[in-house]
């Protein structure tokens, strides 16, 4: 990147580069959260001191002088105007914004072309559109800009529709003091506004990213892997010098660090100046077994086979060894562990691919994982996650593949222990596998006593790790003392306690007698005790994976992890697609995570679960998996039951509390996915598709066909959803209740919809843009979407409406000749 | 002795005739044996000397040959010649680095050859002398440590290797071989690691490098502190531990093949059926073609690392592709020569593939199964001492892992299956089995597959009581584990409790024969005891109601050998002999086999009574099974699930202490320096000098 060539250019003027187009005039009050006042210090003193009305000042004055908001709005304006030369009087060397200073061109006209997504929906939008002609109307304008009304979802919007400059970059300004989560959830609009709309959108957009991706390293990757995924449709040649490329690169080189270091993390880094560390430059500190480094022994080493079939560079080194030198190249591999970490996953996507049976499948992830295992701990994360952490291990043989005819995404469980910032703090001391030499080693470990304690109030999972004594002992199963769980011990008698420990001592002359029918009995007792499982399947690994309950799982999987005993050992899973295009599956996602946030608001108890994506590339990504599901079609062959028998043998009589509030649970998720079904068009609905959790919800997941494209464009599944008189039974049949209780969940949930429409309209609006996806196929996507809002219908139409859908689905002949037909190619019941 | 004079004669012979025909080399050596300093009329004799094509039969024979008197005489210059040596090794010139290597190793041999009976001491003095023996083999130590750490020539580590190999095996019995005293002292351990975990020097010396290993955790093993066996317990870095792993995977999986690909050859249609026919008319024993040799060496490292290193564990369950070396085009690299066994690194090329294979035919295999693979083969046939010796030690190994707490996790482990093609040995009364349709279960599966197999097939005459003691306990081992941890196998135990129902009944009816050998009663009382863990704790790990029931149906059915062991016992507990309370227990041990069998019998009897069937079936009589449980009441025997924990000493140390030895045989007379010619050397080096 030809503009970030002076090593250490002025940081704090970099760090202000994003206010300083327009918020010269308006930062004094417009307190940017997210940065560092150090930086915005300085600074300060330049700027003169103008009147600006922005969020702090709203709530301080309840009521807005027009006067001043003319005049501020006039300010801004005119700053935009200024806006190169303000940069000449600065006089900063600024490798962000030479952009911006070319990006300043005479107002366009554009105002007068057509707007071509139609009549703007808002009063606000024509509001704008005065405001264009009529000055005195800006105030207006401004007024919306800087109540406590504006959101980022109305940022987002203007953002994309305004054709202003001045306006954009205002918008652009305004991010800033959003709290970062809510922006985060437009991200993909916002880059995909970058890559695909014109220059001075992208100039607006761009010192808001590059000001966030300086903050984080998660952010960064998070932009850098949709800027690749949505920059893919464009045309090759094009593609190479897109704007949205060129950030992508300029993110992935690295050079987007914290230009100051934050005070935190001051004893880490006064290697940052030195200007050996620069990646490109510089060989890494010496002694460290780091990837750069020259030293050839420990190159060598790197490539042993521990990276055999995943070439982790050592970058992904765990740092037990040397946690100082770790600490001290923090900084200049600060993206390479997690894109490492990424690419290896994929990797092991690609090469199960190859393989032709799910059994060769499972067996190789199982032994890829556990090469996997030997680089971790590292400063790697799961991005699905929702919390701050490292991974520390993966426990290979849980991981299972999932049913898929061409494709091997696969579900691996991660073990990750939780920490306040994956940036700063320490990456965890490797433990070994064998946990017995974990205690060995426990001198190694500098909080061993704390943890001791920490253990004995909290965990008894870990036998013999208490005192040193018993950490030397010999761990065999002589010794072995296992956890039952209580089932046990509640319904055994006493005798039966004779049958859990051998008695050794041989004072007691009196023989002990049992009856053999006690024992017998306690047999059959304990097998019908345990939960009811799935039968493990060769062809379907998955199932059992999945019906095992997500608390037991967790509760497994740490008494058999050596980081177990920590405090902090959190279980995450994550589904590793490798060859599928999720960018639908993301935008459904925000729809979904769109409808629920209004359902919520407008407090109609329609259940929905979104779950997390996160698109790589335009051909791979991850799925958060949803806890305790198991598919339909799971359901039905494992226990080959009808759902309502199903429904009955999980949770009970009809009359009990828990098949109840499990039919409740079923009928509210089966409203709202009902109504994401019509909304959405989601197609290719068969049993492999729609999940059952432990509580009856059902959870709908491949959102691969939806709006304009459907599967194989055979014309099956004409119905508005798929509502089969399985469903309906476990409803209590459509004339019970609960079906009529559907029906008007239904009917609410739309009104709830349709009085936000915007909000659902504007997200899938904006990444039609510049998108080849299928889903956007044909040009009446976004009006039938619209359509199906019903703006024009009255609430009584709205009801007629409902009812023709359900009983239309009801009767639909396609969704059963659809279910057929999935059985037929695909094996899905 | 007089053959050896005779030779020294001739050599001297021709010495003195054809003087001017010798090698310049030889002519130089002949001035080490005289009593003059080869250097006092040659300044740069030394220098000289290692530029010069090593002639080591010469050097040997040489030292050899010299007699007692003489020894006293020239050792000034042997110790001289060794300081060269050793200086030499520093040199940067690697001609003279080679030839000194070579040098030290005839050095070494020649000088024990010459001194069987000698103490060390003396052999020490002659090499070293006493007084600068700590600070040579401090030297020397060092150099070669440098030499296999540093990033010279691959040639020449492997000689460093074979050098140390040549030292370490030049005593028939390690622990005799006093200058190890300084290869303890001056460790060398950290280089073997280096070497295990980088994978490029891995493959190449791997397989010296874990056979040397192996030998010096044997050096002195239970008579003093050895650092070896410290060190190598301690050792957690994973890379290593599974480049070690890697080496004994490499060379088990190349037996295996070997012995398949024998096998394959000796059924290869009519005409080779043929030929072995008409070949085994004039070879002894058939089976003889059929027998690869086996390679205690490797067997004893992996025992080494599975019985210290706690960590190792870990690397018998890490997954590999199984790696079909036929398959991988074999790159001839001068450096490994091929032997028959002993030191003969098997083709190591894949392992320094740093990428997995993408053929979707492979399955994936670990250390362990391989092991098993290799175990069900060795055990096949236990005549011939190696094979015993192999198919002990695979038992004990077996019992170390069925003691450990990680590996029974693994090893129960119901996500990590694999079908485990063991090697049945083909008998009259049953088919080979299809080996293709083995179902994918855990692998204890397959651990209980090959103890049942080894129970099945070897009751023979020349019983091992050993082995079948060892087998037993490992099945106890691995029913404690599961009855602890509440695991419910879905094992077919039927074929179990079979087989040792069928043990008893062999012992019974060869009791005199076998009564004059072993301890058939201790045999007997571990059998029943594991009948007695099915009986009382069946309920923590039987996987179905259904299988308790089919256990008293067994022991009903086969009840004629519960009670004529019965009989037997009683007998012997009578009388009054040797064996008197090793019968008692059994006695003891019986009581709840007899009470189901008292218990169950009338009932059947009068079942069949009352509905006229002369022959009841399999489902008649688990019926009765079934309705008369709660009339039975069974005695609680104290300790089952107790066992003894394995320990090498002192049970062990005596077979450990001969399989050493013939380790050492076998790998002495395989290392073989010479191939390392000189023309490799030199093509490899002409460039860099």
């Amino acid at each position: 990147m030809e503009e970030t060539e002076p090593e250490l250019s002025p940081a704090p003027s970099e760090q202000n580069s994003p206010s300083s187009s327009l918020s010269t005039s308006s930062s004094p009050s417009l307190s940017l959260p997210s940065t560092p006042c150090s930086t915005c210090g300085p600074h300060h003193t330049i700027i003169p001191p103008l009147v600006v009305i922005n969020e702090g000042g709203a709530e301080l004055n309840l009521v807005i002088d027009a006067e001043v908001a003319q005049r501020a709005c006039h300010e801004v304006l005119q700053k935009v105007k200024l806006h190169g030369d303000g940069h000449h009087l600065h006089n900063r060397p600024d490798p962000e914004t030479p952009a911006l200073t070319t990006a300043v061109k005479p107002l366009k006209i554009q105002e007068e072309e057509d707007n071509p997504e139609g009549s703007a929906p808002g009063s606000v939008k024509s509001a704008r559109r005065r405001q264009r002609h009529n000055p005195s109307k800006q105030s207006w304008l401004l007024r919306l800009f800087e109540s406590k009304l504006f959101d980022v979802s109305m940022a987002i919007s203007y953002l994309h529709n305004s054709k202003e400059p001045g306006v954009q970059a205002y918008i652009g300004n305004r991010l800033f003091s959003f709290p970062n989560e809510e922006v985060d959830f437009y991200l993909p609009q916002l880059l995909n506004m970058y890559i695909h709309m014109d220059e001075d959108v992208g100039d607006a957009i761009k010192p808001y990213v590059v000001h966030r991706c300086r903050q984080s390293i998660s952010f960064s990757l998070q932009c850098a892997w949709l800027l690749g995924a949505y920059s893919s449709d464009m045309h090759i040649s094009t593609q190479r010098h897109s704007l949205g490329t060129k950030l992508r690169k300029l993110i992935l080189s690295d050079e987007l660090r914290p230009a100051v270091p934050r005070a935190r993390r001051d004893p880490l880094t006064l290697m940052s100046f030195c200007p050996v560390i620069s990646p490109a430059t510089g060989p890494g500190p010496p002694g460290g077994d780091h990837g750069l480094s020259p030293s050839k022994r420990t190159h060598q080493r790197s490539k042993s086979d521990a990276t055999v079939s995943i070439s982790l560079s050592s970058n992904l080194k765990r740092t037990a060894s040397n946690p100082k030198v770790e600490s001290s190249q923090d900084e200049p591999v600060r993206l390479a562990p997690q894109r490492e970490f990424i690419k290896s996953l994929m990797g092991i996507g690609k090469r199960l691919a190859t393989l032709p049976t799910k059994e060769q499948k499972t067996q190789r992830l199982i032994s890829e994982l556990s090469l996997l295992n030997h680089k971790l701990p590292a400063r790697v994360w799961l991005p699905t996650a929702a919390f701050d952490h490292h991974v520390v291990r993966v426990p290979h043989t849980q991981a299972v593949v999932l049913n898929s005819k061409d494709k091997a995404p696969y579900l691996i469980y991660v073990e990750v222990l939780e920490c306040e910032n994956f940036e700063t703090s320490s990456v965890p001391i490797r433990i070994p596998e064998n946990r017995i030499r974990s205690t060995r080693s426990v001198e190694n470990l500098p909080d061993c006593g704390m943890m001791a304690e920490q253990r004995a109030g909290s965990f008894s999972v870990v036998p013999n790790y208490d005192n040193d004594d018993e950490a030397w002992s010999v761990d065999d199963i002589g010794d072995l003392q296992v956890e039952l769980p209580e089932v046990h011990t509640n319904s055994c008698d006493n005798i039966s306690q004779f049958s859990v420990d051998s008695i050794t001592s041989l004072e007691s002359k009196e023989p002990v007698f049992i009856a053999a029918g006690d024992i017998r009995r306690r047999l059959s007792e304990q097998l019908a005790q345990a939960p009811t499982t799935f039968k493990r399947d060769p062809e379907d690994p998955s199932a059992v994976a999945l019906k095992e309950p997500w608390e037991e799982k967790v509760r497994r999987i740490r008494e058999g992890s050596p980081y177990g005993h920590l405090p902090q050992w959190r279980l995450l899973s994550v589904i590793v697609k490798c060859g599928d295009d999720l960018r639908q599956e993301l935008l459904a996602f925000q729809v979904l995570q769109q409808l629920k946030s209004i359902w919520e608001q407008e407090r109609v108890p329609l259940w929905i679960k979104p779950y997390e994506i996160l698109v790589l590339s335009s051909d791979s990504g991850m799925i958060e998996p949803v806890m305790n599901a198991v598919s339909l079609h799971q359901v039905k062959k494992q226990s080959q039951l009808s759902l309502l028998d199903y429904f009955l043998q999980e949770h009970g009589a009809p009359t009990t509390e828990a098949f109840l509030s499990a039919q409740r649970n079923f009928v509210q998720s089966c409203a709202g996915y009902s109504l994401i079904c019509y909304l959405l068009q989601v197609k290719d609905r068969h049993n492999g598709n729609i999940l059952l959790d432990a509580e009856g919800h059902i959870i709908h997941i491949d959102f691969g066909f939806i709006l304009s494209s459907s599967p194989k464009n055979l014309g099956f599944e004409t119905s508005a959803f798929k509502l089969t008189t399985e469903f309906v039974d476990v409803m209590g049949g459509p004339d019970g209740d609960m079906f009529n209780y559907y029906k008007m969940l239904m009917l609410q949930g739309l009104i709830a919809a349709k009085k936000h429409m915007d909000r659902v309209l504007q997200i899938v609006e904006i990444m039609q843009q510049g998108s080849q996806l299928p889903c956007f196929h044909g040009s009446s996507t976004m009006r039938g979407l619209k359509e199906r809002f019903h703006m024009s219908l009255t609430e009584e139409q709205l009801q007629v409406l409902i009812n023709q859908l359900v009983d239309g689905s009801m009767r639909s002949l396609t969704t059963k000749l659809y279910d057929g037909f999935q059985y037929l190619t695909n094996g899905i019941m | 002795m007089s053959q050896m004079e005779k030779k020294a004669g001739l050599l001297r012979r021709t010495s003195s005739s054809k003087k001017p025909l010798k090698e310049k080399v030889v002519l130089m050596y002949d001035e080490i044996f005289s009593k003059e300093d080869p250097a006092k009329n040659n300044p740069r004799f030394w220098d000289e000397l290692f530029l010069m094509k090593v002639n080591l039969e010469y050097l040997e024979s040489k030292l050899e040959s010299v007699d007692g008197e003489e020894v006293q005489r020239i050792q000034d210059n042997i110790n001289s010649l060794f300081h060269h040596c050793i200086q030499a090794l520093g040199e940067e010139h690697q001609i003279k680095v080679v030839n000194a290597l070579q040098t030290l190793c005839a050095l070494f041999r020649g000088v024990h050859q010459k001194n069987k009976s000698a103490s060390g001491f003396d052999i020490i003095n002659v090499l070293m002398g006493f007084d600068k023996a700590e600070q040579r083999m401090k030297d020397l130590m060092e150099r070669l440590d440098s030499l296999l750490c540093g990033d010279g020539s691959e040639s020449l580590k492997s000689l460093c290797l074979k050098l140390l190999l040549c030292l370490v095996t030049v005593t028939d019995n390690i622990s005799q071989n006093t200058i190890l005293e300084y290869v303890m002292i001056n460790s060398i351990f950290e280089a073997i690691l280096q070497i295990l975990s980088d994978v490029s020097s891995r493959g190449q010396h791997g397989y010296d490098a874990v056979v040397l290993l192996a030998l010096l955790v044997n050096y002195r093993k239970y008579e003093s502190v050895n650092p070896y066996i410290v060190k190598l317990s301690i050792v957690d870095d994973e890379p290593t531990l599974d480049g070690m792993g890697m080496v004994v995977h490499q060379a088990l999986t190349e037996y295996n093949r070997q012995y398949k690909d024998k096998e394959e050859e000796n059924q290869g249609g009519f005409f080779s059926t043929l030929t072995s026919m008409v070949g085994s008319m004039f070879i002894a024993d058939a089976d003889e073609k059929l027998s690869v040799q086996t390679n205690e060496a490797i067997l004893l490292a992996l025992y080494e690392a599975v019985h210290l290193n706690r960590n190792f564990i870990t690397v018998l369950a890490q997954s590999h592709p199984e790696i079909d070396i036929a398959a991988t085009p074999a790159t001839p690299t001068p450096t490994t020569p091929t032997t028959p066994l002993g030191t003969t690194p098997p083709s190591l090329d894949m392992m320094s593939n740093p990428e997995l294979p993408l053929d979707p035919n492979l399955q994936t295999s670990n250390l362990l199964i391989t092991f098993l693979k290799y175990a069900s083969i060795v055990m096949q046939d236990t005549k011939d001492e190696h094979r015993l010796n192999s198919a002990r030690l695979c038992l004990i190994i077996l019992t170390c892992i069925a003691e450990d707490q990680y590996a029974d996790a693994f090893l129960h482990d119901d996500n990590i299956n694999f079908r485990v093609n063991l090697h049945k040995m083909p008998m009259r009364h049953r088919k080979k089995a299809v080996d293709k349709n083995i179902p994918s279960r855990p692998l204890v599966c397959a651990v209980l597959d090959l103890m049942v197999e080894f129970i099945v097939t070897h009751m023979m005459k020349d019983f091992p009581m050993d082995l079948y003691l060892r087998c037993v306990q490992i099945i106890h081992k691995l029913l404690c584990y599961q009855k602890k941890c509440r695991i419910r196998l879905h094992y077919t135990w039927r074929e179990l409790w079979s087989a040792l129902i069928n043990l008893l009944k062999f012992l019974l009816s060869n009791e005199t024969t076998l009564l004059a050998k072993h301890n058939i009663f201790h045999l007997a009382l571990l059998v029943v005891n594991l009948f007695n863990m099915f009986i009382t704790y069946g309920d923590t790990f039987l996987p179905t109601s259904n299988s308790y029931d089919e256990l008293y149906y067994e022991i009903v059915r086969m009840h004629q050998v519960f009670d004529n062991l019965n009989c037997m016992v009683l007998r012997v507990s009578t009388n009054t002999g040797q064996w008197k309370e090793a019968a008692s227990k059994v006695t003891h041990a019986l009581v709840n086999v007899r009470a189901i069998i008292n218990h169950f019998n009338p009932k059947i009897e009068s079942y069949a009574a009352v509905n006229h069937i002369s022959q009841l079936s399999e489902e008649q009589v688990l019926e009765v099974v079934r309705s008369n449980y709660d009339t039975l009441t069974l005695k609680l025997q104290d300790g089952l699930d107790q066992f003894e924990r394995y320990s090498e000493q002192p049970k062990e140390a005596a077979f450990f202490k001969e399989l050493v030895r013939s380790i050492s045989l076998n790998v002495r007379k395989n290392v073989s320096l010479n191939t390392l010619s000189q023309d490799v050397l030199l093509k490899e080096f002409s460039t860099i000098s």
